[in-house]
């Protein structure tokens, strides 16, 4: 069939802000599929609330709303637009939900706006368990016993029928929150309680336990004709029990028979019938009793998910794009194959090679939180590697985490392992290193499957990667010939850890093997295993070495590194700003090179660049790619930290680094050279010292006093940052920075306590300088930048503060010799401008600011590095006024980490963020927290408990709360300081005191917010408590008085003129003449 | 292979298997390691992209006289079940892969893959870059190739390979089939946790044995066939006195050309009785009406070919094997008004998946013949139906065995057409894709009785 002439203009719903379980997968699906309609002639309009994202680039689609992802929201733009339709299956749950709640309210009957895809009724059989398992009844193909219980008593009962273990699933929830295994009565009832709060229909469904068996997934499309197909199947090497988020898998399934396989497979296909996905992409996932073989479905997802794209970038085969044109009305064999170009898209895709995906997890971030994998998803991000084996895959995948490992087993890291079956029995980010270690440790295969549940062909493939590691450790560099170095690379093992298991050098192991002539060849992921020629240049490398598959080069060329994998503090706009680097280039005329290896991003698409190596990002690994491409020039300032730590290495091999030289950055963090600079060109900065004990800490405190910022001298995020304001919290600081860290001495700055704290974009090409944009702040400094809500045009500074900011910047940069981008950060207290920290990179607001203020900076950035002059791009003037104003607001993972604290500080936490856009600043700071949230407390009782420290600008703010309706409920000491000017408020008990304590109040949904801010360093103080029912209960926590004035104020707008949507297009945007 | 990395290597699952070389006809050459039975073999040059299913590849009887190439790496993982296999012994001259498995993961395996290589005298090679190995197949075609686990040079090896037997030409079926009649085998016991039981016997049918894997018996059987099986060259008469509803004609091994011990037959019975072909059986059907059979670059081998039913407009994902294959316009000249109006013949038969038209053309021994089925990735004939006699038959493997079983439905077709209805093949693919497969719980001894679901 053809595409459809009946519709004119198709509505596609993102999936917002980056959050644990919805990352940007959906940025990578969604952009492909608003590229697809465009071409297909279609005008397409999208809401999205992330503007870190492709898919919100105003050039993509006709129509871009970055406004919050809710009903109300969105039914204004259905308003506005009047689409014929409406795709909502690419925008990941939040997109669903979304659809379906204003399928349920009538709104698309009312406009006459079509759902294309997958309808309603389909996506209720997929999700609602009942209905799913009354299907699956239909087929015959079998489910977990289970029953639901809508009571502790309930769940109990059906425990006693099923036997303990079972597994508990609250009905409704993101991600699987809320869900988890009780082995016990006690577990059932704690989780159960949680569960049926946290479900939004007070359901959960008990299920017998199947934890342990192998869990497998298919990747499944289907076409209206009714042709359906298995892109990929996906073997989770985690047994179940463990969130297939968090499990390490491999592609393609690798211990089933085919009769066990295609069994799979065409239960997978008559269940997408079943369910009634009329088009598009599923997911379906099995568990299998690996000692019978018994089979039974899990649940399947009627949508693209972090799985099609994991299946997209493991095969080639672009999920997104033909389900976005399935929908639209063509059939699969309709539609070519993009990567051969010669057959059709309605086939299976057969690989040559072994993918492994392993989660990335931030533990670290989230004291207090357990850290034991479960059914419900923790990690923060993953990295994929192609190998022609699994042992070269996962060792590859092992050395791409960017968490200091360089491969699995003996890397010089391992340590006698004390309680080896516990640390292997108990699934964690860190067990299959133990299983690593056990086995050198000389532990069998049997005993770690059996401990493990892993199936022992994965535990014996590690088994023999560790056998060469221990062989290696037996010998020097100088002995190992040609064949050993070749087997050792075929084991997956890195030249780092070559060098750590012969106790010499990487750079000595790459010399040698080089010089060996053990030199990797890259190969192609085709779709169709080398049968049928390729065009796409998509590849990875491998030591199967009879033959290379790289084209000649005939253009200049640039290699742009990317951000490696999503974790906090280097998220998608990282991966964003190497995307606008390799458009703009392109566009230049250059050949684009991307290396990254994380699967969720735009930037890992074959058609993003000219050409994509899934690689890790190593030394080894970008110097094997530059040495087969020999680019012209290497850009390493895009993608956040990772590719900034090899700028050095790499400028010493002699490749040539694009944009501000590693001196240049050098000289930006090395905080002595930094210093010396500032005082040479006169700036103000917070003063500093460094100490390695507590004593030294001391001194550093006598001369510049507390409060002071305390942080280790290797940073990322933030990481180990903490604010302390007396001798014992700098002792308590000391200690830990010591047991962490030992080798590393401890920065201690002054801590501008209530300044403002504003960054700054800029981009200078040597001579001239462009300051993209001014962001304040709207929290006090204090709080890391990536969790701060900040506001561009500045809502409170003048315009002479403004001038004297990018005065600064100016100066700044020409003296550093920044070429690109350049972030700085300010703080503001008395008038003085302090300068806290300069990054000539992009920064994580650069998406940010390149939307607000209609400039796209990294696409500048990226061309100013290849050589162009600012001076001739014409851009606007960068002190130019705009008529709107736009606010970045941090989204957090704390619903993932009950236990965690959810107070802010000067370590990021955040996994992503939204923007609000509006005619004033209070109306575009409410839209960014309704875009996290999803709902405006209207009226209701707040509940306020601040420190002291915060008490007297609370009284101004508690005024607004009390005029806008709100009853006032407060603790004591916060209602005292309220009474006394005159504000009337009850006061409450502290915590369990009373018959009716806070607890109970907000359990029972009778509180609407909250404000509360926190008493110093104690985590575990009557305010954490709070503030952990304050997420449970997804009540709106306010933790900054800042916060709390922004969020009046907003209040206030809405009630007197609403908040209208705007779209990107009808904002000035700059266009490349 | 150096001392020092053999010593590493033994310290590992792998085996030190002897030296072993791989010589292609064009001089190509590669090194690896044997990891099968000693010796030296000589055959076709090919490759398979099934991801799983590595024992019922060389098992499959068609591999008669080649040497098989999986293009995925790592063969061998969840080891050998004996009722998995397609023939009781191998038929394929020699195996190359990639990586193989000596510890194998599975409920149901017996023993490793290089233990029953060796157990069945199969020389096998690992080590090598398979995937150099298929682009290069895939460039300059199918060859002939050598495969030695004994010593000695590339040029020595490759002047055997140059003298040695060609494949066209060379009656294989004649090495593959069977010596006399007898029923079809016992359905596998082990497959019971995942195969439904068989249909009751309504139909009696005769297959002819040119190779036939296990797979199409079984599927027969289940189908509702009580089936005789008997040797390539069973005079038509014979089977004809045995009366049956239904003729089957086997896939097997190498140039039809050669096999005219069957095809001649097959011209006798077209007409008779009901008639069904798979494979081979599909270019001795095409034979029998006189068509002409060419020798494709690099064949079909895999599971993962899309075809078009013309008449349901579904496509199937197929499983197949094949270096030979029909020239559709040799069956006779289009008959416009049953083909769209279409007077000309086209090499590229994706046209027909175009026009939306499944062309007819005038056969002058048997009539009316229909092109029923197309292949998407290059526009080959898949499949044909005799629309004035009863027979049908398809290029593909729809017992799949390895591979996706979407066209299970042509056994049903078969049955349908010893019923003598003229709509055999017009079935819904989603209404056929669960038949013949069980789920729910097996009944397996020590566990609950009761099953969820029935």
């Amino acid at each position: 069939m053809p595409k459809r002439d009946d519709i004119k203009s198709i509505l596609v719903i993102g999936s917002g802000p980056i959050v644990i379980g919805q990352a940007c997968e959906f940025d990578y699906s969604g952009a492909q599929a608003c590229k697809v309609l465009k071409e297909e002639g279609y005008r397409v309009i999208l809401v999205n609330s992330n503007p870190a994202t492709i898919m919100t680039d105003p050039g993509l689609v006709d129509r871009t709303y970055v406004e919050p992802i809710t009903p109300e929201f969105v039914e204004k733009v259905i308003e506005r637009e009047r689409p014929d339709a409406l795709l909502a299956t690419l925008g990941g749950q939040t997109g669903l939900n979304t659809a379906v709640d204003l399928a349920r309210a009538g709104v698309l009957e009312r406009y006459g706006v079509e759902m294309i895809g997958c309808d309603l009724d389909a996506i209720e059989r997929g999700e609602d368990r009942k209905l799913f398992n009354e299907c699956m009844e239909d087929l015959g193909i079998e489910t977990a016993r289970a029953g639901y219980a809508y009571s502790v008593a309930d769940a109990e009962a059906i425990a006693a029928d099923l036997g303990f273990p079972v597994v508990l699933r609250p009905s409704f929830t993101l991600g699987g929150a809320g869900g988890g295994i009780a082995h016990d009565v006690d577990e059932l009832r704690a989780i159960v309680a949680q569960g049926i709060e946290l479900s939004p229909v007070g359901e959960v469904l008990v299920e017998e336990s199947i934890e342990g068996w192998k869990e497998y997934e298919m990747e499944v499309m289907r076409d209206a004709a009714g042709n359906g197909i298995i892109i990929c199947s996906i073997e989770n090497l985690d047994p179940m029990g463990i969130h297939t988020g968090d499990s390490i898998t491999v592609a393609p399934a690798q211990t089933l028979t085919d009769v066990e396989y295609q069994r799979m497979r065409v239960a997978s296909l008559a269940v997408l019938e079943k369910i009634g996905v009329e088009t598009g992409g599923s997911n379906v996932q099995f568990a299998v009793d690996p000692a019978t073989g018994r089979m039974v479905i899990i649940e399947m997802n009627p949508r693209v998910s972090r799985s099609s794209a994991l299946a997209s970038k493991a095969t080639g085969f672009p999920i997104a794009k033909a389900a976005a044109k399935l929908a639209v009305g063509y059939t699969l064999d309709e539609i070519a194959n993009d990567i051969t170009k010669a057959t059709p898209a309605c086939f299976e895709p057969s690989i040559d090679y072994c993918v492994v995906k392993v989660p990335r997890f931030a533990f670290e971030k989230f004291q207090g939180s357990d850290d034991t994998l479960s059914t419900r998803m923790k990690a923060v991000g993953e990295v994929m590697a192609i190998g022609r084996t699994f042992e070269e895959a996962l060792g590859k995948a092992m050395r791409s985490l960017e968490d200091g490992r360089v491969g699995i087993g003996l890397d010089g890291r391992n340590a006698a392992l004390d309680d080896v079956e516990g640390l292997l029995r108990r699934p964690t980010a860190e067990r299959i290193f133990f299983a690593a270690d056990a086995l050198a440790q000389g532990w069998t295969v049997e005993q770690i499957a059996d401990a493990t549940r892993i199936d022992p062909w994965f535990v014996a493939r590690m088994a023999d990667m560790v056998a060469v590691q221990q062989g290696l450790a037996e010998l020097t560099l100088d002995e190992l010939d040609a064949d050993a170095l070749r087997l050792a690379k075929q084991m997956g093992l890195s030249d780092a850890q070559i060098a750590r298991l012969t106790d010499s050098e990487e750079l000595a192991v790459r010399a040698r093997r080089i010089g060996e002539g053990v030199v990797p060849a890259f190969k192609t992921v085709d779709t169709c295993a080398a049968e049928f020629e390729s065009s796409t240049a998509y590849h990875y490398k491998t030591y199967d070495a009879a033959e290379t598959e790289v084209a000649p080069h005939s253009k200049r060329r640039i290699m742009i590194l990317g951000a490696g994998p999503n974790r906090i503090g280097q998220g998608i706009e990282f991966d964003y700003c190497c995307v606008h680097a390799s458009y703009a280039l392109q566009a230049a005329g250059y050949e684009t090179i991307m290396v990254n290896c994380n699967p969720e991003t735009v930037s890992t698409d074959y058609d993003t660049s000219d050409k994509l190596y899934f690689e890790p990002l190593t030394f080894e690994d970008v110097m094997d790619i530059v040495e087969v491409e020999r680019p012209d020039g290497v850009i390493v300032t895009l993608g956040g930290q990772t590719p900034l730590k090899l700028a050095r290495p790499l400028e010493a091999a002699g490749v040539p680094i694009l944009g501000t030289s590693p001196e240049a950055i050098d000289l930006a963090e090395d905080r002595d050279r930094f210093s010396a600079i500032l005082d040479e060109l006169g700036i103000a900065y917070p003063a500093a010292g460094m100490a390695s004990t507590f004593e030294e800490a001391c001194q550093v405190a006598d001369s510049i006093g507390f409060p002071l910022l305390v942080r280790p001298s290797y940073v990322l995020g933030g990481r180990g940052m903490a604010i302390v304001y007396d001798g014992a919290q700098l002792e308590k600081y000391m200690g830990e920075a010591a047991r962490i860290s030992p080798d590393h001495p401890v920065y201690l700055d002054r801590f501008l306590e209530g300044a403002i704290e504003v960054d700054l974009d800029a981009l200078c090409d040597g001579t001239d300088v462009y300051v993209g944009g001014i962001l304040e702040h709207i929290e006090m400094a204090g709080i890391h930048s990536g969790d701060s809500a900040c506001c561009t045009p500045p809502f409170s500074l003048s315009e002479s503060v403004q001038a004297r900011l990018r005065s600064i910047a100016s100066r700044l940069a020409l003296r550093l010799g920044v070429v690109g981008l350049l972030n700085i950060q300010f703080a503001i207290k008395d008038s003085v401008i302090y300068v806290i920290e300069a990054n000539p990179r992009a920064s994580r607001t650069v998406p940010f600011v390149s939307k607000a203020r209609g400039v796209p900076l990294a696409k500048l950035a990226a061309r100013i590095m290849a050589g162009e002059r600012l001076a001739a791009l014409d851009l606007p003037a960068d002190d130019r006024r705009l008529d709107y104003y736009s606010v970045k607001e941090a989204v957090m993972p704390f619903g993932r980490f009950p236990g965690a604290d959810i107070v802010l500080g000067p370590e990021m936490k955040s996994t992503g963020e939204v923007m609000g856009i509006a005619r004033n600043f209070p109306a575009a700071y409410l839209k960014s927290q309704l875009a996290i949230k999803y709902e405006l407390p209207r009226s209701g009782t707040a509940f306020i408990s601040v420190n002291d420290r915060d008490k007297r600008e609370m009284v101004p703010i508690a005024r607004d709360i009390k005029r806008l309706g709100f009853d006032i409920v407060a603790t004591r000491g916060t209602a005292q300081a309220l009474e006394a000017v005159g504000i009337s408020c009850e006061v409450i008990e502290k915590l369990h005191e009373g018959s009716d304590s806070i607890l109970e109040r907000i359990a029972g949904g009778r509180i609407a917010f909250m404000v509360n801010t926190p008493f110093g360093g104690a985590t575990r103080d009557d305010g954490y408590e709070l503030r952990m029912a304050a997420v449970r209960h997804g009540i709106t926590c306010i933790t900054t008085v800042a916060g709390a004035q922004a969020m009046v104020a907003g209040m206030e707008v809405v009630r007197e003129s609403g908040l209208d949507v705007i779209a990107l297009q009808d904002l000035p945007q700059w266009e490349d003449q | 292979m150096s001392k020092l990395s053999d010593s590493l290597l033994e310290r590992t699952s792998k085996a030190l298997g002897a030296p072993a070389l791989l010589v292609l006809e064009d001089g190509t050459a590669f090194e690896g390691r044997s990891c099968g039975a000693q010796g030296e073999v000589f055959g076709e040059i090919c490759f398979n992209t099934s991801l799983v299913g590595y024992l019922e590849v060389i098992t499959d009887p068609s591999y008669a006289g080649q040497i098989v190439t999986m293009t995925y790496p790592q063969i061998g993982n969840y080891g050998v079940h004996g009722d998995d296999r397609q023939a009781a012994t191998p038929a394929l001259r020699g195996l190359v892969v990639r990586d193989m498995c000596t510890t194998p993961s599975s409920w149901r395996s017996a023993m490793s893959l290089p233990d029953y290589l060796r157990e069945q005298g199969v020389v096998a090679i690992e080590g090598i870059d398979t995937r150099a190995l298929v682009r290069h197949i895939r460039d300059h075609g199918a060859q002939r190739a050598g495969l030695s686990a004994m010593g000695g040079t590339a040029e020595e090896l490759l002047a055997k390979v140059r003298q040695s037997e060609p494949i066209v030409g060379v009656n294989l079926a004649a090495t593959v089939s069977r010596d006399a009649a007898a029923p079809a085998g016992p359905l596998p016991e082990s497959h019971g946790f995942a195969v439904a039981e068989p249909a009751e016997a309504r139909y009696k049918v005769v297959a002819y044995d040119c190779g036939a894997k296990d797979a199409i018996l079984h599927n027969l059987v289940r189908a509702g066939c009580d089936v005789t099986a008997v040797p390539w060259d069973t005079p038509a008469a014979e089977v004809l006195a045995m009366d049956p509803d239904g003729v089957f004609l086997s896939n097997g091994p190498g140039d039809p050309e050669a096999v005219a011990g069957t095809y001649e037959q097959v011209a006798e019975l077209l007409g008779k009785v009901p008639l069904f072909g798979i494979c081979l059986g599909h270019q001795m059907m095409s034979k029998a009406a006189g068509a002409a059979i060419e020798k494709l670059k690099f064949g079909h081998r895999g599971g993962n070919q899309p075809v078009m039913n013309l008449r349901t407009r579904r496509v199937e994902i197929t499983a197949q094997n094949h270096g030979f294959g029909l020239v559709f316009d040799s069956l006779g000249p289009l008959v416009p008004e049953l083909s769209g109006g279409a007077t000309a013949h086209e090499r590229d038969l994706r046209c027909w998946v175009e026009r939306g038209v499944a062309p007819v053309v005038a056969n002058e021994r048997f009539g009316r013949i229909q092109l029923t089925h197309v292949n998407l990735n290059d526009g080959t004939p898949e499949g044909i139906a005799f629309l004035d006699v009863p027979a049908f038959c398809v290029q593909y493997h729809p017992e799949a065995a390895p591979g996706p079983t979407d066209s299970h439905y042509l056994f049903t077709a078969f049955a349908r057409l010893m019923d003598g209805r003229s709509d055999y093949l017009d079935i819904d693919i989603a209404a056929d894709r669960l038949n013949g497969w069980k789920f729910g719980r097996a009944p397996q001894a020590g566990t609950e009785s009761e099953a969820a679901h029935a």
